[in-house]
């Protein structure tokens, strides 16, 4: 039995009037990868945002009820969002490389947090980040070229390798192959494969073949409530909720 | 919220495919009871048309293969569309199995004097029409996507090994009074021997049809009664 990583009970998410999350309670597993599935708008990505509190960017969000991570209150005013963050790391739907080299995209994170001291200690964390990334073998000869050189696929991995740079508990992944071709798709699924290992991963998706493929568990979301959450297979082959089954065949009217 | 597609060429492919299964089911039903009625009157007229009616069944399984391939390629059926796509490529195989079956009982009646005594034949009779029912029945079960009465067709096959072995030993006691009835007792063992097979691929499909309904395999291993050993 896998051990909780996060823990969200009763959580509420309002942007002004508006309710975008309703009482969603949904465990993430350590070292697993959860999906979350729903058609545009239904609240996934206001869900994921909640564990890295992305929503405080925002003014008119509002987060009630609890998230937590390791026991600990996410929500908590006094709690330090920069170091949450250095927990939390997130990936977007379009790679978004600073306008830097790519050995600066990965140094930046490290350097700002603390970590790498010495210029051999931040080079061993640049190259630690883009082996792990699957990355190095591709830049290992340019790394002073600028980040925005690569091509899609691999601004994801510099993305990636720029979010595990400073050794995160979980990454978050915000549709991270929708802008990628397939190969460059099979890469980042191969990637999550191998940082499952070691991170707590949390893919929001609109692929449901994706979501087979790299997830464990599977969440569905509709209108702002989560509908149904189960082991992926069964998610896929025979879900208990109707409304989850119209969506992953199709059938959404 | 609509039962429906959003994509009606995926709604029409799907059930193009479930029409398709049923037509082939009707096809292995009647093939099935004909090749029984020919081994019953000893009709070697009927042979020729029994056999052709198999190669209809085979063209029917490669048609339905076809379909499975590009739902698979061009959907990715997913949850309940998964199942019916999977369950149509389980289905079609044992329907053909069972057409196979038919084709070679057909063939068992060449061989046949025309005078076989009732009492020999009685057994095989009730034997053929039991497998008709579930044959029958366990097609049903599939089109109204009933899983009651799937599972009873699968606990019935209990009654199909008892009734295989009543005619076996009836056909055996036969050839145990005359030597002379060896060759074509033989024949009328296997074509009882095949019936009881066919009663297997039935209770396949009932399997099958259990688990397209809910999603999870029965549980257990089915009722068996006396087998004859092979």
């Amino acid at each position: 039995m896998s051990n909780i990583k996060i823990k969200s009970k009763n959580l509420d998410v309002f942007y002004g009037d508006k309710q975008a999350l309703f009482d969603v309670n949904l465990d993430l597993n350590e070292k697993e990868v959860t999906a979350l599935i729903g058609p545009s708008g239904c609240g996934k990505s206001t869900f994921i945002r909640c564990i890295n509190r992305m929503n405080d960017v925002i003014d008119i969000c509002k987060v009630t009820g609890n998230i937590e991570m390791d026991g600990m209150d996410i929500n908590d005013k006094s709690l330090d969002v920069v170091a949450l963050r250095e927990k939390v790391g997130m990936v977007f739907q379009k790679p978004n490389p600073f306008p830097k080299s790519i050995y600066d995209n990965i140094s930046y994170g490290p350097k700002i947090h603390g970590k790498g001291e010495t210029k051999s200690e931040l080079d061993e964390i640049v190259e630690n980040s883009l082996r792990k990334s699957a990355l190095w073998e591709e830049v290992k000869d340019r790394l002073d070229e600028p980040g925005t050189s690569l091509s899609g696929g691999q601004q994801q991995r510099l993305c990636i390798a720029r979010a595990i740079s400073v050794n995160p508990e979980v990454i978050l992944m915000d549709e991270p192959c929708s802008a990628l071709d397939p190969i460059a798709t099979a890469k980042i699924e191969e990637l999550i494969d191998e940082l499952k290992k070691t991170y707590t991963i949390v893919i929001v998706t609109h692929s449901m073949a994706q979501a087979v493929r790299v997830s464990q568990k599977t969440g569905f979301f509709h209108l702002g409530k989560l509908i149904e959450v189960g082991k992926t297979e069964k998610i896929f082959k025979n879900p208990d909720n109707k409304m989850t089954q119209d969506y992953i065949t199709g059938r959404f009217g | 919220m609509s039962n429906e597609h959003t994509v009606k060429s995926y709604e029409e492919e799907l059930q193009f495919l479930k029409d398709s299964l049923i037509k082939m089911g009707s096809l292995t039903e009647s093939q099935l009871s004909d090749a029984m009625d020919a081994v019953i009157k000893v009709d070697k007229d009927s042979i020729d048309k029994i056999i052709k009616s198999d190669e209809e069944i085979n063209k029917f399984r490669s048609k339905i293969d076809t379909q499975i391939m590009n739902l698979l390629v061009k959907r990715a059926p997913m949850a309940i569309d998964l199942r019916e796509t999977i369950s149509s490529l389980k289905i079609s195989q044992d329907l053909e199995r069972i057409g196979d079956l038919s084709k070679s009982n057909a063939k068992k009646v060449k061989p046949l004097p025309l005078d076989l005594p009732d009492e020999l034949l009685g057994n095989l009779k009730r034997l053929g029409e039991l497998v008709m029912k579930q044959l029958n029945d366990v097609l049903d079960s599939y089109v109204n996507k009933n899983f009651d009465k799937a599972k009873e067709v699968w606990e019935k096959d209990e009654q199909v090994d008892d009734l295989t072995y009543i005619a076996m030993e009836s056909v055996i006691d036969f050839l145990s009074k005359d030597k002379k009835n060896l060759d074509f007792s033989t024949h009328l063992i296997f074509a009882t021997k095949n019936l009881e097979r066919a009663g297997d691929h039935i209770t396949n499909i009932a399997e099958t049809v259990c688990y397209l309904v809910k999603g999870e395999y029965l549980k257990g291993s089915r009722p068996k009664g006396k087998v004859i050993q092979e």
